[in-house]
């Protein structure tokens, strides 16, 4: 069964094109595969027999599944016939599908692999799966990779053909190239929207770096804007970050901290995720509906007194690839719906890669959320942006032992948020206050997020 | 906080589009004859790579099509003497209604320029409603776990996909001022118990003609499209 989709982990067979016994010329659709609402043809690698069916029209198979068997030569087909188990009868309720001829050139196959028996399996011979379940880069000859790994690659002389994307869906990656040529890797971006790393998957994180670090192990693993002995300027943004932070230093901040359980929380994202909900928009929207029930902690400090904002503006704070940070804004994080929020964040980062955010849309924050987690970072605390009242730290989500009430040990997932406040006008009490109920939104009132 | 992005570059948002052909013919399409051309493009991107994508926005007169692994129970009437043609065809999905008041939009495109995911497209096909929906004013939803677009609960937004070595034909369809009472005669997608809704009824008034703009804008942002306004099918019978 060809994965259609990186997200697919089962498809229906819709119809066999093919019966066993029929040739099959390379390029030719062999069958029909539905997953969702999305039918795909699927076609054969090379020329042959198709011998044998395994899972007939209307079953369903997980993906990597054997659903038939081609075979090179009319003579095999008996024999694979004679050793495959029998193939369920076929069902006659799929009507013969409308003749598809194909006369188009053949793509070349993946691999050309040669066994001593000539039988081979549908799932390895067939063409609809380029790239979603393996890590090779190559999807049917063509190479998916990021505008600037491809700027990159011609930069450095690197075929893309040679190396392994670690993106999604097996994108080649900047730092891809880079990991090809030997060159230092910088970290990769905070606050990655869609970060499934940001919680759950703390493990993989880690191996990965240990991965890249044993790999080459003399090139940087953090980043660096210059080399050893020079100095670098500050490039606009820095200098912004940092007149924003010498300012922090006016306000007499606080912190608090919680920890809160996430297995609900995790339990959603796995169920939402699949619906384009990334773990930030979740979170946007958890300090959001918190927010709103606690005013003083979205309120900020003026020269008049205490301003209560008219909305609740959730600001996101992410690392620039090419240095400074930038914090776009999810407004009416409280009332605009988790679908929502994830595709106007989606939005927000794809247009502040390109630096193409109008000033409020990262400049209206009312209270700011700072997610480390994707690193397995385990706490930190954050510096308080100028003109809001409190900003959230994140950290990872990981399993620990804990104890309840009566003693009882459990594992759990858990991570720890920091919450820095400005204490003209948020007291510890309501931070702490504000915690609670946001850790009681994350443990026991999910529900609410997604409605 | 303030930063001051004064300096910063900006790029044009058509910098990296691909041109497409946009056919939108103004009398309502026999589902047939836009099956035809749909396929007839297909094989024409096939067969040479250079060929451009292509997008079609039409309605249909009124008609039923069944996806090709879907099931005949869905239908509420006899399939052999249906009030309306019924089609059986390669796509993903069950049964669908068409009619006037309903625009659909056929993109042939090669997902390889994008991501070849099945999936991603289907969710692709989700923003561009959603973005239509926006323009409009309203709120449109997913419901986890099944493709297309509500409001209010009432699916206005259907979708349904079929691909050829990563060639998209069929995609989406949009209730604007439709009359719903034929989807009464069907089961559509096979959802029991959810209700079809059409936008008129959020937008009172509101015309097939006021829509088709938005699709085409939001198909050209989200598949990165310019249009090549002319018919590239010169002799569609």
């Amino acid at each position: 069964m060809p994965a259609l989709s990186s997200t697919m982990t089962e498809g229906k067979i819709v119809d066999w094109l093919k019966q066993p016994g029929d040739k099959v010329v390379r390029g030719e659709s062999v069958l029909v595969v539905e997953s969702d609402k999305a039918d795909m043809d699927v076609e054969s690698f090379q020329d042959g027999y198709l011998a044998a069916v395994l899972m007939p029209a209307g079953s369903t198979a997980p993906v990597g599944e054997t659903i038939g068997l081609i075979v090179e030569t009319e003579a095999e087909i008996a024999s694979v016939q004679s050793k495959a188990p029998p193939a369920p009868p076929q069902e006659s309720k799929v009507p013969p599908a409308p003749p598809q001829e194909s006369k188009v050139p053949v793509e070349p196959p993946l691999e050309s692999k040669k066994t001593a028996e000539s039988l081979q399996s549908l799932e390895t011979s067939f063409a609809a799966n380029p790239l979603p379940t393996s890590a090779k880069p190559i999807s049917g000859g063509r190479i998916v990779a990021s505008p600037r790994a491809r700027k990159l690659a011609s930069q450095m002389g690197v075929d893309l053909a040679t190396v392994a994307g670690s993106g999604p869906h097996g994108r080649i990656q900047a730092e891809d190239v880079k990991l090809a040529t030997g060159q230092p890797v910088s970290v990769p971006w905070v606050a990655e929207s869609d970060s499934p790393a940001s919680l759950g998957n703390l493990p993989l994180v880690t191996t990965k770096f240990n991965v890249e670090a044993s790999k080459a192990p003399e090139s940087l693993v953090g980043k660096s804007f210059g080399s050893p002995g020079e100095t670098i300027g500050f490039n606009t943004l820095q200098q912004a970050v940092n007149r924003n932070m010498e300012a922090s230093l006016n306000v007499p901040c606080f912190r608090v901290g919680y920890t809160i359980t996430t297995d609900n929380l995790d339990e959603l994202y796995k169920h939402v995720k699949p619906n384009g909900v990334t773990m930030t928009a979740l979170l946007a929207k958890a300090v959001g509906l918190t927010l709103a029930r606690h005013p003083q902690v979205n309120a900020a400090c003026s020269l008049k007194g205490m301003d209560y904002p008219s909305q609740v503006n959730v600001a996101v704070a992410v690392a620039m690839e090419d240095g400074g940070l930038i914090t776009p804004v999810l407004q009416n994080a409280d009332r605009t719906d988790l679908y929502e929020l994830s595709r106007l964040w989606r939005d927000l980062v794809k247009r502040s890669r390109s630096k193409q955010l109008q000033p409020d849309e990262y400049s209206s924050g009312t209270f700011t959320l700072s997610n480390l987690g994707m690193f397995g970072v385990d706490r930190f605390d954050a510096i308080l942006p100028p003109g809001t009242g409190a900003i959230l730290a994140v950290a990872a989500s990981r399993k620990v032992v804990v104890a309840d009430k009566n003693g009882a040990i459990s594992v759990k997932r858990q991570m720890q948020v920091n919450l820095t406040a400005d204490h003209r006008v948020v007291y510890g009490a309501d931070g702490a206050a504000f915690l609670k109920d946001f850790a009681d939104l994350i443990e026991n009132r999910t529900d609410s997020l997604a409605s | 906080m303030s930063v001051d992005i004064a300096k910063l570059v900006t790029t044009s948002p058509l910098e990296n589009s691909l041109s497409a052909f946009l056919v939108e013919p103004r009398e309502a399409v026999p589902f047939a004859k836009a099956l035809r051309w749909q396929r007839e493009w297909q094989h024409n991107m096939l067969d040479d790579s250079s060929v451009l994508q292509a997008v079609w926005l039409l309605q249909h007169p009124k008609c039923y099509t069944l996806g090709k692994g879907s099931s005949e129970s869905n239908l509420l009437f006899d399939p052999l003497n249906p009030p309306a043609p019924l089609y059986r065809i390669g796509r993903g999905g069950e049964v669908t209604h068409h009619l006037p008041g309903q625009l659909v939009a056929y993109p042939v495109l090669d997902l390889r320029n994008y991501q070849a995911d099945l999936h991603w497209y289907l969710r692709e096909l989700e923003e561009v409603l959603l973005d239509v929906l926006l323009e409009l004013g309203l709120i449109g939803e997913r419901i986890a776990g099944l493709t297309g677009i509500w409001i209010q609960r009432r699916k206005v937004g259907a979708i349904g996909v079929g691909c050829r070595r990563w060639i998209t034909q069929h995609g989406l369809a949009l209730n604007i001022d439709c009359d719903l009472d034929g989807f009464n005669s069907v089961i559509p997608c096979g959802l029991h118990g959810h209700q079809v809704g059409a936008l008129n009824h959020w937008i009172p008034g509101l015309k097939v003609s006021e829509v088709q703009p938005l699709i085409r804008m939001a198909l050209s942002k989200h598949f990165r499209l310019s249009w090549e306004f002319q018919d590239p099918i010169e002799n569609p019978e």
